[in-house]
C-alpha cells in the first residue's frame, strides 16, 4: 500500500484522513468568506477560511472538535480571524466539555497582523487553559511542512498531549529568526540536519516535549491521536510542580550542550550520531529506553 | 635557425624559477602567491579549473592575490566561472581577457563586468566547444587544477568528481604549458591514479578537501502534479512509441519526475527493460529508484554528486568505477558520449519562441551553456544507425530514399507553460535577443536552437515539431501547446485541431492520459528521505536537502 504523507498533505486533507469518514462538518468555512482585514492594506491575497479550518467530527466514534491549519497559506501565519477561529473552538470545547484536536502547521503570528495575532495567542492560551481546566483534552499534532513555531508553539506547548513526526519541527523561535538575532555562528539555518538535530520531531520526543512519535503516516496519525484521546488529562499544581521540576533538570543537564547530538548523548543514547538515521522501530526502541518523560504540561 | 622547441624551453624556465620556491614539487601553501607570480607571465592564458561542480579554490585565492603591477592582462580559458574569485581577478586587473562555458552563481555579475567593460569576451562556448579549442588555439600556457590526493611522486587522484581535469591536463601538459595542481592531502598510496607525475609540474597540499558543490539534486518533495503530468505525457508520448534506451536528461524538476515516474508509471506500462536502459547523465539521487528497481543497465557520469559516492561504489555494474571503487567521470567523454551516441536529449528551458528556439537567459544574466547545447543537438557526424533515430529521421523527411536519409536525434523541451513567478515560458521574443543587443555579442545565446528540436512538451501536451511541413505548422504547433500563455492565446484553433489530427500536436487524452491521475502518489519517492532509504542507507544526502 502507498503511505500517505501527512507531511504533504493539505489542512483539509489532513482533516479527511484524521476523521471518521463522513462526520466533519465545519464551523466558518470558506462559503462565509470571514477573511482577514489587514492583509488588503498590504495589497496581500488573503484566502476565504483565513489559513485555518474548524469543525466538528469523530474519532473512531468519539467526538471531538478539530482545527487544521494550512502551512501553504502565508506559512500557516496566525492573524486575526485565524486566531479569532480557534480561540472560539477552543471556548466551544470548554462549554461543550468535548476534546480538541489540533493539526498544527504555522510559523506563528502574521507580521502584517503582529498586535491583532499576539492578541490572538494570548487569547487562545487563555481560552486552552480553561478548556483543560475543566478536564477536555487538548490534542496537537505537528507534522506539517511549516513546523510549528512562534506562537504556535506556545499553544502547542499548553496542549495534553503532541504527537509528532520526524518531519514536524516545535521551537518557539525558528532558525531564520535564531540566525539572524544571534548571527550564523551561533545557528545556521541553511544546515538542515542542524534543524533537525534542534526542533526536529525526533528530538522534540526524546526530551520529553512530545509524547506520541510517529511516522509520516496520515494513519499514523490518526491512530497516534485515539490513543491520545485516551488518556486521562488532569491539569492542577501538582502537573505543574512535576513540569517545573522537570525543566530545572532539563537545563541543569543540557543547558550547555550545543547541538542536538551532545543532549542524546547525555541521555544514554548509545551511538547518538547515527540516531537521525534510525527507522521508526529502531528509534522506538533507542528512545524508549532513554527519552525523558514528557508531562501533560510541558 | 628557427628554435624549434620555444615553448619547451618556456615551460623549463618557469619550472626553475618555480622550483626555487618549491620542494621539489611540492609548494607550501604559505609561498603559493610568491610561487604563482614567480611562474605566470603577463598575458599567459592560464586555465583555472573551474569546472561544474569542482572548484580550484585555494589556486583562485592565491591568484587574486598576487601583485596585478607583476602580472596582469592574463587571458582566462576555464569552463565554470563560478567562484567569486573568478571575477575579482579581472576586477583588480590580474586578469583582462575570458573565454568559458557556464558561469550559473556568478550570470549577474559577469554581465555587468562585460558591460562594463571589464571582461573582454572571447566567446561563450559549450563545454566541448571550449575543450576543442584547448587543443587548437586556446592551449593554456598555466593550468591551476584541482585533485583529492597526489602521492610523493606527484601522482593525482581525482576520485569521483574528474570531471574536466584529463582534458585541461592533456591540453596543457602535452602543449608544453605548466600544470599546477591542488590536493586535499598528501598520500603514500593513492586508491588509483587519474593523471600521471610525468603530467603534473607543481602540487600543492590545501589540507583540505576542493570545494564541489551538490547541483543535481532535485528534492521529490518539490514535485508538483504538474510536473508529474508532463513527465507522463514523455513517458507515454515519447519514450514508448519510439523506444528511447540511450539518453540524457536535463537536471530540472520534469525531468527528475520522469526519473521517479519510471518504477511506477513506467512499470504499469511494461516498459521496464525497452526503455532508458543506457545513459550519459550525472548520478542523480532521484534516478536511485529506477537503478534499484531495475530499469538502468549503466551510466557514464560527467562529473559527480556529492554524497552518491558510497551508492555509486555499490553498484560497479551501473557505474565505471576504478580499481579503487570509486566513480571515474570525465565531462569530455561523456559529452562526447550525449551526443553521439544517445538518441534523445530531453531537459527545461526558460524560453521558447515560435520558432522553437529556446534560451535560458532573462533578465540581465548571462550563464553560460555548459553542455545542454551539445546533448540537444543533432550530431551532423553520425553514423550509426538505431531504431529511435531512423524513425525519427523518416519522420522528419517521409520522402527521402532511406539509404540517404539522415535519422534524427530526440531534442525534447519539457516544462510547463508558466514557469517560476508565473512567467511564461512561451514568448514572441527572447529576452536573450536583448541581451545581445545590450552587450552587443555576435551571436544571442540560444541553449537549444529551434532547428534542432523535435518535440517540445507542456502540460497541454506533446508537439511534434518535426512532422510539421512549413514555418506556419511550426509555429502553430508550439502555439498549440502553449496553453493559457500570451502565445498559447493567440492560435487559431481550427489550425491546431488540424494538426492535431495528424498528431503533430498529442493532448493528454490523445495519449489516454487522465490529467486528474497526474498525483503524486505516483512519485516513486517523495522526499530525500525515501531516496535515501530506496538506496539502502547509502545515498547520504548533503544537510541543506534533509528534513530529518
Amino acid at each position: 500500500m502507498i503511505r500517505q504523507s501527512w507531511y504533504e498533505q493539505s489542512a483539509r486533507g489532513r482533516l479527511a484522513n484524521l476523521l471518521d469518514p463522513g462526520s466533519f462538518s465545519e464551523f466558518l468555512g470558506p462559503e462565509r468568506r470571514e477573511m482577514s482585514p489587514h492583509l488588503a492594506l498590504f495589497d496581500l491575497p488573503r484566502q476565504f477560511d483565513d489559513g485555518i479550518i474548524i469543525g466538528t467530527g469523530s474519532i473512531e466514534g468519539h467526538k471531538v472538535l478539530c482545527a487544521a491549519q494550512e502551512g501553504r497559506f502565508m506559512g500557516g501565519a496566525i492573524g486575526e480571524i485565524h486566531g479569532a477561529k480557534l480561540t472560539g473552538l477552543l471556548h466551544a470545547a470548554c462549554r461543550l466539555q468535548r476534546d480538541v484536536v489540533i493539526a498544527f502547521d504555522t510559523g506563528g503570528v502574521r507580521l502584517q497582523e503582529a498586535n491583532a495575532g499576539e492578541l490572538a495567542i494570548s487569547e487562545m492560551i487563555r481560552a486552552l487553559l480553561e478548556a483543560r481546566a475543566e478536564g477536555v483534552r487538548v490534542v496537537g499534532l505537528l507534522g506539517g511542512r511549516a513546523g510549528c513555531y512562534g506562537g504556535g508553539s506556545l499553544i502547542a506547548g499548553c496542549c495534553s498531549a503532541l504527537v509528532i513526526s520526524e518531519q514536524g519541527r516545535l521551537s518557539v523561535s525558528g532558525p531564520e529568526v535564531i540566525e539572524t538575532n544571534k548571527g550564523v555562528e551561533e545557528f545556521d539555518s541553511r544546515d538542515r540536519a542542524l534543524v533537525w538535530r534542534t526542533m526536529g520531531g525526533k528530538h522534540r520526543y526524546l526530551i520529553g516535549a512530545a509524547d506520541i512519535f510517529v511516522d509520516d503516516d496520515v494513519a499514523a496519525f490518526r491512530l497516534a491521536a485515539i490513543e491520545a484521546l485516551r488518556v486521562p488529562a488532569v491539569l492542577d499544581q501538582s502537573v505543574l510542580a512535576g513540569e517545573q521540576a522537570r525543566l530545572e533538570l532539563r537545563l541543569r543537564r543540557f543547558g550547555d550542550a550545543a547541538d542536538g547530538i551532545d543532549v542524546w548523548a547525555k541521555l544514554g543514547v548509545a551511538r547518538p550520531a547515527e540516531l537521525p538515521e534510525l527507522d521508526i522501530d529502531a528509534f522506538h526502541a533507542t528512545a524508549n529506553a532513554c527519552r525523558e518523560g514528557a508531562d501533560a504540561a510541558r | 635557425m628557427r628554435d624549434w622547441n620555444a615553448k619547451g624551453r618556456d615551460r623549463q624556465a618557469r619550472r626553475e624559477a618555480g622550483g626555487r620556491l618549491a620542494a621539489g614539487k611540492f609548494i607550501e601553501p604559505s609561498k603559493l602567491v610568491a610561487f604563482l607570480e614567480a611562474v605566470l607571465k603577463p598575458g599567459d592564458r592560464v586555465c583555472l579549473e573551474g569546472d561544474n561542480q569542482k572548484q580550484a579554490d585555494l589556486l583562485a585565492k592565491a591568484l587574486c592575490k598576487v601583485d596585478p603591477s607583476k602580472i596582469h592582462d592574463l587571458h582566462m580559458v576555464q569552463s565554470g566561472v563560478v567562484l567569486p574569485e573568478h571575477l575579482d581577478l579581472f576586477e583588480v586587473g590580474i586578469a583582462c581577457r575570458l573565454d568559458f562555458s557556464y558561469s550559473g552563481p556568478q550570470s549577474a555579475r559577469i554581465a555587468r563586468m562585460m558591460f562594463g567593460g571589464q571582461i573582454e569576451l572571447g566567446a561563450v562556448h559549450t563545454y566541448l566547444e571550449l575543450f576543442a579549442r584547448y587543443f587548437i588555439d586556446l592551449t593554456p600556457q598555466v593550468a591551476l587544477i584541482a585533485a583529492v590526493s597526489a602521492d610523493r611522486a606527484g601522482n593525482l587522484y581525482t576520485g569521483p568528481n574528474t570531471e574536466d581535469t584529463p582534458t585541461i591536463v592533456e591540453a596543457t601538459s602535452f602543449g608544453k604549458g605548466l600544470v599546477i595542481a591542488q590536493v586535499g592531502e598528501i598520500v603514500d598510496q593513492l586508491p588509483r591514479v587519474d593523471i600521471p607525475a610525468d603530467q603534473v609540474h607543481f602540487v600543492v597540499d590545501a589540507g583540505r578537501p576542493f570545494f564541489v558543490e551538490p547541483l543535481f539534486t532535485r528534492d521529490p518533495a518539490a514535485i508538483t502534479e504538474t510536473q508529474i503530468l508532463t513527465a507522463m505525457l514523455a513517458i507515454k508520448g515519447l519514450y514508448a512509441p519510439y523506444g528511447v534506451r540511450r539518453l540524457n536528461h536535463g537536471i530540472g524538476f520534469n525531468t527528475a519526475a520522469i526519473e521517479l515516474l519510471l518504477p511506477t508509471f513506467g512499470e504499469r506500462l511494461g516498459l521496464r527493460g525497452k526503455l532508458c536502459t543506457h545513459w550519459a547523465l550525472n548520478p542523480h539521487p532521484t534516478l536511485i529508484p529506477a537503478i534499484e528497481s531495475g530499469w538502468v543497465e549503466q551510466i557514464h557520469c560527467f562529473g559527480s554528486e556529492v554524497g552518491m559516492e558510497d551508492y555509486v561504489r555499490a553498484r560497479p555494474d551501473i557505474f565505471f568505477t576504478g580499481p579503487d571503487g570509486s566513480l571515474r567521470s570525465n565531462r569530455a567523454f561523456c559529452q562526447t558520449a550525449g551526443l553521439y551516441a544517445c538518441d534523445m536529449f530531453i531537459g527545461s528551458t526558460l524560453q521558447i519562441d515560435l520558432s522553437g528556439h529556446s534560451s535560458t537567459v532573462t533578465g540581465s544574466r548571462v550563464a553560460g551553456f555548459g553542455g545542454a547545447p551539445n546533448m540537444g543537438s543533432d550530431a551532423r557526424g553520425r553514423r550509426h544507425s538505431s531504431d529511435p533515430w531512423l524513425r525519427a529521421g523518416r519522420e522528419a523527411d517521409p520522402e527521402g530514399n532511406p539509404a540517404l536519409r539522415r535519422g534524427r536525434k530526440l531534442v525534447v523541451q519539457i516544462g510547463e507553460t508558466f514557469g517560476d513567478g508565473n512567467a511564461p515560458t512561451f514568448v514572441e521574443r527572447l529576452s536573450a535577443l536583448d541581451l545581445a543587443d545590450k552587450l552587443q555579442l555576435d551571436l544571442a545565446p540560444v541553449m537549444v536552437y529551434g532547428d534542432d528540436v523535435t518535440h517540445i512538451v507542456t502540460e497541454e501536451g506533446i508537439a511534434n515539431l518535426h512532422l510539421c511541413r512549413d514555418k506556419d505548422e511550426r509555429e502553430h504547433a508550439i502555439r498549440g501547446v502553449a496553453g493559457y500563455t500570451e502565445v498559447g492565446r493567440a492560435r487559431d484553433r481550427k489550425m491546431v485541431e488540424r494538426l492535431r489530427e495528424r498528431k503533430v500536436i498529442q493532448c493528454p487524452e490523445d495519449l489516454d492520459i487522465d490529467p486528474l491521475d497526474a498525483d503524486r502518489s505516483l512519485l516513486s519517492a517523495h522526499s530525500i528521505k525515501d531516496l535515501m532509504l530506496a538506496s539502502g542507507g547509502l545515498y547520504r544526502p548533503p544537510s541543506r536537502f534533509r528534513n530529518w
